[in-house]
C-alpha cells in the first residue's frame, strides 16, 4: 500500500512540473494572442479519424444489412444522391440511418437527433404551398435566397407571382385540398421546430450522444470509441476545466482591478487588452478553432450583429476584437461574468421585466453609440439561440438605433461538438460540460462589410436585409419564423394573413339580386 | 432526464406497419424519430396540442381540421405511432401495380370529404360548408358572399336534389382534379 503511494507521488511530482510549464505556456500564448497550430493539426488528425469511421460504418452495413436500394424505393429521387460528394455519399445516411432495431437508446445526455436538420435528410420534398407568417414579403423581397449546397430555402407560396386579377377564380371544392396536403407536409418536416435542436449529423462523429442507434457497430469503432472517450474525460476535460477556472480567476480580478483606475484612455487599453486575454483563455479552454475572415471589416464602434448559436459567440467573437454586449442578467456563472464586465467597461445587462420596456433599453443603446470611445456593442437581434443551420426574424429594435450596422456571421462545425445550447433541455454547467467533453469547438466567422439603413426603409425591411446577407455569408437558411417560438405559440395573426391571401384570389360573384 | 416509456419500434411494429400502411422501414424509421420528436411529455402518443406546436400547422386555415383527422378513430384524445402512420399513409403517390390499400384515388377523396363533413354524416350540408369557407377566409368576405358562394357550390354539384353533397357527388364534382397530385406527398427515400 505505502509502495502504491510512493510510486504515485513520485510519478506526480515528476508529472507536476511539465503540467505547470503547459499551462503556463497555454495562458501566455493567449495573452499574446498568438497559437502553435496545435488545436489546428489535432483537428485534422479528427477529420482523418472520422473519415475512417464513416469508412468502416460503411462496410459494417454492407455486411449486415441490404442494401438500401431494394425493391422498396418508392421514388427515385436522384436529388439525394447529387448533394454532398465530398461529405460522404447518401449512402452513408442510408445505412446509418437503416437500423430496424434499437432505436433511440436512452443514455442520460442523449440529445434527441431524430429530427431532420437540412434538406439532405428530408423525408419529403416540398414543392407546393410552404406557409409562411408574412406572404407579403415574398412578393416584396427581391431574393429568395439562394445558395447551392443543401442549405437552400425556396420559400415557395402560392402561384409565384402573377398578377392578381387574372388569378382570381371561383371557389371549387378542390380548394381545401392545397391546405391539407400544406398541413399535412408540415406535420411530417416543417421549418420551424427542429431549429430548437441540435442539428443532426451526416455520419457519426465518435461521440455517444450524437449515435442515434447505440448500436455495436464494429470493434475497430468501439476501440477508437474507448480510446476517444478516455482521452475526452480523463486528460481534455481536467486540462479545460483548469483553464476556464484560470480564465475566471483572471477576469474578476483583472477587472475588479482596471474598475478601480481612473476613466480615461489608460483604462480604455488596459481593459482592451484584459478582456482580450480572458476570452481567448476562454476559448482555449473549449479548444476553440476560430478562422476568422475579413479582418478588414472588424467594426471599432457602432453596432454589431450576429446570429445566435449559444453564449459561447461571444467568446468566439471576442478573442480578435473588444465589445460591448448587451443582454439578459442570469445568475449562475454566467452572472458571474456578467457582473465582473460591467465593473470595467460600459455594457447594458437589463432584467427580463425591462425587456418589454423597449425605449428604456433603446435609450441606453443609443447613448452607447454616440459616444465614439465606447467600444462596438455586440447584439445578437434573434433573441434566443438556434441550432445554427438557420438565421431566424431579427428583432428591429437594435436596427432603430440609426447607427451603421455591422453585420458578422458564425458558422459552427458540428463535426468537433455541436455548439448549439438548447436552454430548455440544459442548464448552463451541464452545456459547459458537453463543451467540455465534445472534440473541440470549430467555427468560422465572417465580418461582413457595413450597411446602411437606405431612404425609406423600414427598420423590419432593413433588419430583413441584413439577416439575409448574413445567412447568405454562413450558408444557413433564411427564415421569417420568429424565434421565440420556440416557448410562444404562433400568433393569431399569421392565420389571418394566410386567410386574406386565400381571400385575395377567390372571385366572388358580384351580381346579387335582392 | 425523467422517467421515459420505452420508446423502441421493434422489428414486429415495423413490419405491421409496413403490411397496414405501405412505407417501407427507412421512412417508418424517419416518420418514427418525427414522431418521437413532436411527442414532447415522451408519453408515446401525441395529443392536439402537439400538433398545433407545428408553427406551418397553427398558422394553417385547415389546421384543425387536418389535426381532427388524426383522432377521428376511437375515442381517445391522443394518437399513437400505429394511427399516426395509418392517417400519413393516405398522402403516399399511388403506385401502379401496387397494393394501394389507403393511398388510392377513393382514400385520398375520403379523407378531404372529411374535412368537409364536419358531423360525420356522410354529408356535406351547407352549414358545414358554410363552416370550412369561414375558415380558410377569415373575416375578409362577407357573410352573404359566403352564402351565395356556398349555395352555388352546392347546386353545382348537388345531383340528386337534396340540398347536400354525398361522397359520390363529392366524388364527381372532383372528377377532372388531379386527386393523385394534390393529394400526394413525395416521399423521399
Amino acid at each position: 500500500m505505502a509502495l502504491i503511494w510512493s510510486v504515485v507521488s513520485v510519478s506526480c511530482s515528476i508529472l507536476v512540473m511539465p503540467f505547470l510549464m503547459f499551462l503556463l505556456a497555454i495562458i501566455f500564448l493567449a495573452s499574446i494572442g498568438k497559437s502553435l497550430g496545435v488545436r489546428r493539426l489535432y483537428v485534422k488528425m479528427l477529420l482523418k479519424i472520422f473519415e475512417y469511421g464513416r469508412e468502416n460504418i460503411e462496410i459494417a452495413k454492407k455486411d449486415r444489412h441490404t442494401s438500401c436500394d431494394n425493391s422498396e424505393n418508392e421514388d427515385e429521387d436522384d436529388v439525394e444522391g447529387q448533394r454532398d460528394k465530398e461529405k460522404g455519399s447518401s449512402n452513408v445516411t442510408c445505412h446509418y440511418l437503416n437500423h430496424s432495431n434499437h432505436m433511440l437508446h436512452k443514455m442520460d445526455r442523449k440529445l434527441k437527433n431524430g429530427v431532420l436538420a437540412n434538406n439532405s435528410t428530408s423525408v419529403i420534398s416540398r414543392e407546393d404551398l410552404i406557409l409562411v407568417p408574412d406572404p407579403e414579403q415574398n412578393y416584396t423581397s427581391a431574393s429568395t435566397v439562394n445558395s447551392e449546397g443543401d442549405h437552400t430555402a425556396v420559400i415557395h407560396n402560392f402561384p409565384r407571382r402573377r398578377s392578381f386579377e387574372t388569378l382570381k377564380r371561383e371557389f371549387e371544392l378542390s380548394d381545401c385540398l392545397n391546405f391539407v396536403k400544406a398541413g399535412v407536409e408540415a406535420i411530417i418536416e416543417d421549418q420551424v421546430t427542429h431549429r430548437f435542436e441540435a442539428e443532426e449529423l451526416k455520419s457519426w462523429n465518435l461521440l455517444t450522444r450524437t449515435n442515434l442507434h447505440y448500436e455495436f457497430i464494429s470493434w475497430r469503432l468501439s476501440f477508437i470509441w474507448m480510446v476517444g472517450f478516455l482521452m475526452r474525460y480523463c486528460f481534455l476535460l481536467p486540462v479545460r476545466v483548469l483553464i476556464c477556472f484560470i480564465g475566471t480567476v483572471w477576469i474578476v480580478m483583472a477587472m475588479l482591478l482596471i474598475g478601480l483606475v481612473p476613466d480615461g484612455h489608460m483604462k480604455r487599453w488596459l481593459h482592451k487588452h484584459a478582456y482580450l486575454i480572458t476570452f481567448r483563455i476562454l476559448a482555449r479552454s473549449l479548444s476553440a478553432i476560430i478562422t476568422v475572415h475579413n479582418k478588414q471589416y472588424m467594426p471599432s464602434g457602432g453596432v454589431c450583429v450576429a446570429n445566435h448559436t449559444s453564449p459561447i459567440d461571444i467568446v468566439m467573437l471576442s478573442t480578435e476584437n473588444c465589445f460591448s454586449l448587451i443582454g439578459q442578467r442570469h445568475g449562475g456563472f454566467l452572472g458571474i461574468l456578467q457582473r465582473a464586465l460591467a465593473r470595467a467597461s460600459p455594457h447594458i445587462w437589463f432584467e427580463r421585466s425591462e425587456v418589454k420596456d423597449r425605449e428604456a433599453v433603446a435609450k441606453r443603446l443609443r447613448q452607447h453609440v454616440s459616444d465614439p470611445r465606447n467600444p462596438p456593442i455586440l447584439i445578437f437581434p434573434e433573441g434566443t439561440c438556434i441550432n445554427n443551420t438557420s438565421v431566424m426574424q431579427f428583432k428591429k429594435g437594435s436596427f432603430e438605433v440609426g447607427s451603421v450596422i455591422y453585420p458578422v456571421a458564425i458558422k459552427y462545425d458540428p463535426k468537433f461538438g455541436d455548439a448549439f445550447w438548447n436552454s430548455s433541455r440544459y442548464s448552463m454547467m451541464q452545456y459547459l460540460y458537453l463543451m467540455m467533453t465534445s472534440w473541440a469547438i470549430v467555427c468560422d466567422v465572417w465580418y461582413l462589410p457595413p450597411m446602411y439603413q437606405q431612404e425609406g426603409e423600414s427598420a423590419i425591411d432593413f433588419a430583413n436585409r441584413v439577416k439575409s446577407a448574413i445567412a447568405r455569408q454562413g450558408g444557413l437558411v433564411d427564415l421569417m419564423w420568429d424565434g421565440q417560438l420556440k416557448r410562444m405559440k404562433a400568433k393569431p395573426e399569421w392565420k389571418e394573413k394566410q386567410q386574406e391571401e386565400f381571400s385575395k384570389r377567390l372571385k366572388i360573384d358580384t351580381k346579387k339580386q335582392e | 432526464m425523467g422517467n421515459r416509456s420505452s420508446l423502441l419500434l421493434r422489428e414486429e411494429e415495423i413490419a405491421q406497419i409496413q403490411e397496414e400502411t405501405g412505407f417501407t422501414p427507412n421512412q417508418i424509421e424517419r416518420l418514427y424519430s418525427r414522431f418521437t420528436s413532436l411527442d414532447r411529455g415522451d408519453c408515446g402518443t401525441l395529443s392536439r396540442e402537439d400538433f398545433l406546436r407545428i408553427p406551418e400547422l397553427a398558422i394553417n386555415p385547415l389546421g384543425d381540421r387536418i389535426v381532427h383527422a388524426f383522432f377521428e378513430e376511437g375515442c381517445s384524445d391522443r394518437v399513437n405511432f400505429l394511427q399516426f402512420m395509418q392517417v400519413l399513409a393516405h398522402f403516399r403517390p399511388i403506385k401502379k401495380g401496387r397494393d394501394n390499400k389507403l393511398n388510392s384515388r377513393e382514400q385520398k377523396l375520403k379523407f378531404a370529404f372529411k374535412m368537409y363533413d364536419l358531423d360525420n354524416d356522410d354529408k356535406i350540408s351547407k352549414d358545414e360548408l358554410l363552416a370550412i369557407l369561414h375558415m380558410m377566409v377569415g373575416a375578409n368576405i362577407s357573410e352573404e358572399q359566403l352564402t351565395s358562394i356556398a349555395e352555388r357550390t352546392i347546386l353545382e354539384a348537388d345531383q340528386n336534389g337534396d340540398q347536400m353533397i354525398s361522397f359520390e357527388e363529392f366524388c364527381n364534382a372532383l372528377e377532372r382534379t388531379d386527386v393523385e397530385q394534390k393529394m400526394s406527398i413525395r416521399f423521399l427515400n
